[in-house]
């Protein structure tokens, strides 16, 4: 019965906070975009014609489908992440896909029009090596997977195994690769590095050894990178050091060594430096590849050779070239080649295969993004025309991961930017002022005008409304004009040129960061990229800080934002200042960083160019500022004694504090050691910048006061137990001040662990940890209050607060997994707070922190009543209601970014991982504005109903007392 | 009052310190878990499949297999469904996870699954509060489909009865229809009626320190005496005689 009592409480105080999407806000102010990662392996479906498939396997762990005419996905299936969810191989038969899972453990095979599952096997343990398709007669049948020390061969229709066999010798021979003809026979090869190569030959009935031998290879180190089987069953590899080619047939058992060809008698050399790569193709797996295949002898120089009766004589020699690939279209193999044209463009040209001679107008011409990067994989999809001649169409792939695929005659049918499917970091950054926005914003900016006086100040006023109501007639004829055009030839483009901030400044400019180094700059209203900047030369595991140092508000200075590029292990870093609103890069000159960094620091100190101060503190502790003018660093002196900043050393368990001196040298104020025997440090979060507490307290049932605990220099500090047992295992949390380093609370959640999800704002920190006892997720929220007086009610000192703050503090079972956890921002801080949960499952949860009050009462009681507290619950509930991206889940989801807006209601909210997912979320309804469902004919006709009821019952009126008169 | 205030801080946390106490006893009560403890050491080198099959009645598998998965704890563990609605997720160590299907349209009811590290597998409801509790279902796994998602809140629409229903409304436009309608339905001027309807008045207004509703009612409702002879001469007969009627006998009351 009680518990029903609470049920009720609860469903009843949801009324008041639900904050759901109504059904006909889908994708009014929110937009979802998809994405799939760096593709490792795509194949085209060329089984029919008319097919559109393209099946995409990426280092994200995804395998999917897209349509090739749109680029749209038909489906995608996002495995788990890690090293056991990679994807090894991708091989393509007919209507089934087969891919090999998670270093050779799994095995699946897809149905490829509808996107589900055929079968699934588990492969015995060891590392993968190959897997190649095997048929016979004709007809493919079997898939083949080699391992380290074991070859098995699967059915293709069920999955289930025909044979698996040991290797001979597989702990000194290294078995890299597998061949079949078609012929019934299997060939394994391996080799021993500089000695020898292993070839084993197997029976495809049984897996019974029919013939094994071992070739003199004594110049070779790998199989893989340097070997090919071209023609019905021949070993090509290339050398660089001995410059030659070597060949082999396999099936012969009379050929015991190799066939050395040099490069030098076909007028050929390797670029000093460059390890040569053989590219052949098989087009089909029951039949033995063809006899030509290309050598890529430095990085611009590919040529087409020839196998002929145990000689090599060369097709054509492309020279510049970047890029080459086969293709297959019934019959017919053609290669393209791509070569450079000019600075900008790329030319791509087709080649039958057997001739090396060029087919005419197949030319495409590929534009390269000044932006970008240069492109390093080629996709051909060739296909036969109605007049029998090969069309094609290619996809590129370049270095900064865009994916562009082009027809000819060098129409990009569409581009997918898959560096987004990895955002690191992100800002929203406002957009700027019009010119007639700003002008009007300036009037009353300036300190001139009060000087002028009255008169031209008047003159000034009408001068800007005149301007603003030339812009609204303006905006009225293009309205008038668009409204004129049909349809579908207004183009909805979206530039930077026509951006400027709305009334609300609800539209703004997302900054995205991605690992491979790729900036974007996209608006938050339709998701359009408006600009990319590719960063060459950024180390594959590098840490990224986006600081805005100047927003757009300083006009006519432009916005100012700064990335702090950070190798992870030297921990050398570098700067790039760039305009967040066009992507350019600035001017200004740039500190150079000799030494690591340790820490970054953004100050409230402005340059005379409104250019906020950001301190770099590298690892001798000596503080680099930029900008560094003569301004700053007076500046800097003036407030040295009151800036100061945390270093995190989780290896040795040390936070230390410091203090600059006016030298822009730093001493020691603090330390706090966690030994790191007992626990480590996982995580360090101070509060957000930008966050604003409109109220200093909470009013409680009986009026009184209870006052919040408002540190701004609080620390929240996590640490998990080394010790991982379950029962022993640990998750704590310390409230440390950051000036004074004094510990202002701390708490222990025994047999729990992490991972610890966190959010520290206002007075509270909200964390998510595993109880390892009971199996489930717990959120613990610790609230700080000063009590009933506020010490010092003006302003807040950490070196003056003699008080250590009330703690409470309460758990709440969390019945589902978190991926990530962010909590609302709004400009004023009045709107109640949102928790944003990102489940496994993509969906985002607003869950409201009133659930998450430690003073929710275990008994109701009159005061408590007053106080809209919800009686306390173990479980926390989750409603459909609040996953605020409805059906448009985001895949593995990292990161939420939220950011307050021009209205106080409204909170912006991007949830980024392998998707992107822009919204706007309103925590307390929209108090602010009129509902969109704001009901304007109602209320007109009411209005319009009484104004005319009062002129009839004037008119009536008039009337009878007329009458009454004459009476 | 400033004590008044400490003693309701101290107050406040004595209900601080007994949530959170309670709240210990309350996540950790459930001590008898011998037999969980079979689950718990993790590791092992028993690897296991889970298999089952998901069924959305009335829907072809093609529809929402490609856009559903099958997750262990989380994404711990992934598993995909085939185009019959089974699914196998495959690699799984010994263990205590909760299986759910993912899927952006459909809901589906989570279970747990328990695998001993001898691989001997049970299905059983998920109850995050005791999480001791077994409620055993059959295993391999029969996920049925609960329904749809229900993301979105209907809006509130304007309509003639919800206007209607109005508790203001009703308020206002009940009393008129009893003012308007009553006289029609009783009439008046029978005498037997006339006393009968006194005497309940009398009965009704016997505490003449309360303020009368309706008569507050007919003092709103009808028109100013002034103004009734002003107006209608025909209306003022009926409708206005039961109101002169009760006044007439309060006066008499008062007396």
């Amino acid at each position: 019965m009680a518990w029903l009592v609470v049920r009720l409480a609860i469903s009843v105080s949801l009324l008041y906070t639900a904050s759901a999407v109504f059904e006909d806000q889908v994708g009014k102010f929110d937009w979802r975009q998809q994405f799939i990662g760096k593709v490792r392996f795509a194949l085209f479906d060329t089984h029919s014609q008319a097919s559109k498939k393209l099946l995409v396997a990426t280092d994200k762990n995804v395998f999917a489908s897209l349509n090739s005419r749109t680029g749209d996905l038909f489906w995608r299936h996002v495995d788990k992440t890690g090293p056991e969810g990679h994807i090894d191989a991708l091989l393509m038969y007919g209507q089934d896909a087969v891919v090999v899972v998670g270093n050779g453990r799994l095995l699946r095979s897809w149905e490829t029009t509808v996107g589900g599952l055929k079968w699934e096997t588990v492969l015995d343990t060891g590392s993968f090596q190959a897997a190649a398709l095997v048929g016979v007669q004709d007809l493919v049948k079997y898939v083949a997977v080699l391992k380290k020390s074991a070859i098995s061969l699967h059915d293709l229709s069920s999955g289930s195994q025909i044979w698996v066999e040991n290797l001979p010798d597989s702990d000194s021979v290294q078995y890299q690769t597998i061949y079949s003809g078609g012929n019934g026979l299997l060939f394994v090869l391996g080799v021993v590095p500089n000695s020898h190569i292993v070839i084993v030959e197997y029976k495809i009935e049984d897996g019974e050894i029919m013939n094994k031998k071992s070739v003199e290879a004594a110049w070779m180190s790998s199989l893989e990178s340097s070997c090919a089987v071209i023609s019905s069953g021949i070993l090509l590899c290339v050398d660089q050091i001995t410059q030659s080619l070597y060949t082999l047939s396999l099936q012969s058992a009379e050929q015991t060594e190799m066939r050395q060809i040099h490069l030098q008698t076909l007028d050929l050399e390797v670029a000093s430096g460059f390890r040569p790569v053989l590219t052949s193709t098989q087009p089909n797996p029951a039949q033995p590849p063809l006899s030509e295949f290309f050598l890529q002898l430095s990085p611009d120089h590919h040529i087409l050779l020839q196998f002929k009766d145990g000689l090599i004589a060369p097709l054509r020699d492309f020279s510049p070239s970047y890029l080459a690939a086969f293709a297959t279209s019934g019959e017919r193999t053609v290669a393209a080649v791509m070569s450079p044209k000019n600075d900008t463009a790329c030319s791509i040209n087709l080649f039958s295969a057997d001739t090396g001679r060029r087919h005419l107008d197949t030319t495409v011409i590929y534009h390269m993004d000044p932006n970008g990067g240069k492109p390093n994989r080629l996709y051909v999809h060739a296909f036969l025309k109605k007049d029998d001649s090969v069309g094609y169409r290619v996809m590129v792939q370049t270095e900064d991961l865009t994916l562009t695929f082009l027809q000819q005659p060098g129409r990009v049918v569409w581009m997918r930017e898959e560096a987004l499917a990895d955002v690191v970091t992100m800002e929203m950054v406002d957009l700027p002022f019009t010119g007639t926005q700003a002008e009007l914003e300036g009037e009353f900016g300036k300190k001139a005008a009060i000087q002028d006086g009255l008169l031209p100040m008047v003159l000034k006023r009408l001068s800007s409304q005149f301007i603003l109501l030339q812009a609204w007639l303006a905006h009225l004829w293009k309205l008038f004009y668009d409204a004129r055009q049909p349809r579908s030839s207004v183009k909805n483009e979206v530039t930077i040129d026509i951006l400027s901030r709305d009334e609300f400044n609800l539209q703004k400019m997302m900054l995205m960061v991605t690992a491979s180094g790729k900036l974007f700059g996209i608006d938050s209203k339709s998701g359009t990229i408006l600009w990319k900047q590719y960063l060459e030369n950024i180390q594959p595991n590098s840490v990224f800080k986006l600081i805005v140092q100047r927003t757009t508000a300083h006009f006519p200075h432009p916005p100012q934002c700064t990335l702090l590029i950070k190798h992870k292990d030297t921990g050398l870093g570098s700067l790039y200042v760039f305009n967040p609103i066009f992507g350019k890069k600035s001017q200004i000159s740039v500190p150079a960083l000799p030494r690591p960094v340790l820490q970054t620091l953004l100050l409230p100190v402005i340059d005379q160019d409104y250019a906020k101060v950001l301190l770099l503190i590298d690892d001798q502790y000596k503080v680099t500022a930029f900008p560094s003018t003569k301004n700053v660093l007076q500046q800097l002196q003036d407030t040295a004694s009151s800036i100061f900043f945390y270093l995190v050393d989780s290896s040795q368990g040390k936070l230390s504090g410091f203090r600059l001196r006016k030298d822009l040298s730093t001493e020691l104020i603090w330390e706090v050691v966690i030994p790191t025997e007992v626990q480590k440090i996982v995580a360090v979060k101070g509060k957000r910048a930008n966050e604003h507490v409109h109220s200093q307290g909470r009013v409680m049932g009986d009026r009184s006061v209870l006052y919040k605990y408002l540190n701004p220099n609080l620390l929240a500090v996590i640490t998990e137990s080394t010790d991982t047992h379950q029962e022993r295992s640990f998750v704590g949390i310390f409230l440390i001040d950051g000036v004074t380093g004094r510990i202002v609370h701390e708490a222990v959640q025994r047999k729990a662990r992490g991972p610890v999800h966190f959010v520290h704002s206002e007075n509270w920190v909200v964390y998510v940890y595993w109880n390892s006892k009971f199996r489930r997720n717990e959120f613990s929220v610790l609230e700080l209050f000063e009590g009933a007086e506020l010490y010092n009610s003006t302003v807040f000192s950490s070196l003056d607060r003699p008080h250590a703050p009330q703690v409470l503090q309460q758990s709440y079972i969390f019945p589902a997994p978190i991926n990530t956890l962010e909590a609302t921002l709004t400009e004023k801080g009045i709107t109640s707070r949102h928790l944003l949960v990102g489940l496994p499952s993509g969906n985002i949860l607003s869950l409201p922190k009133m659930f998450l009050d430690p003073r929710r009462p275990e008994l109701v009681s009159e005061q408590s009543r007053e106080e809209n507290l919800i009686p306390y619950a173990p479980e926390m509930p989750i409603r459909e209601e609040w996953f605020i991206n409805y059906n448009q889940t985001v895949s593995s989801v990292r990161g939420i970014y939220t950011a307050p807006s021009g209205l106080e209601s409204t909170c912006l909210v991007v949830a980024y991982g392998l998707d992107i997912y822009q919204t706007r979320v309103f925590p307390s309804k929209q108090f602010d504005v009129l509902k969109d469902d704001y009901d304007y004919i109602l209320i007109s006709s009411v209005l319009f109903g009484l104004f005319f009821a009062t002129m009839i019952s004037k008119r009536l009126a008039e009337v009878k007392l007329l009458n009454r008169a004459w009476r | 009052m400033c004590r008044v205030c400490r003693v309701c801080v101290a107050a406040l946390l004595l209900l601080a310190m007994r949530a959170s106490c309670s709240l210990d006893i309350k996540l950790h009560d459930d001590e008898d878990e011998d037999e969980d403890a079979m689950f718990q050491t993790p590791g092992g080198d028993v690897r296991v499949r889970v298999s089952g099959r998901a069924l959305v009645p009335g829907v072809r598998a093609q529809d929402w297999i490609a856009s559903a998965r099958v997750l262990l704890d989380g994404d711990k563990h992934v598993g995909f469904l085939r185009d019959d609605g089974s699914f196998t997720v495959s690699d799984v160590p010994s263990g205590s996870y909760v299986l759910e299907i993912s899927s952006p349209t459909y809901r589906f009811q989570p279970v747990r699954v328990d695998i001993t590290t001898t691989g001997k597998m049970r299905a059983r409801v998920v109850n995050y509060i005791k999480t001791s509790e077994v409620i055993r279902l059959p295993y391999p796994l029969q996920m049925r489909c609960i329904g749809l998602h229900s993301y979105f809140i209907p809006r509130e629409t304007w309509g003639w009865s919800d206007f209607l229903m109005n508790p203001m409304v009703l308020m206002m436009v009940l009393p008129l229809l009893i003012i308007l309608l009553l006289p029609k339905v009783f009439n008046p001027s029978d005498p037997e009626m006339r006393r009968e309807m006194e005497q309940s008045m009398n009965m009704l207004n016997s505490n003449q320190e309360l303020p009368d509703v309706s008569e507050l009612m007919t003092k709103f409702f009808s028109s100013p005496k002034s103004h009734g002879k002003a107006g209608g001469g025909a209306r003022g007969h009926r409708g206005g005689a039961p109101s002169a009627r009760g006044g007439a006998s309060r006066r008499k009351m008062k007396d």
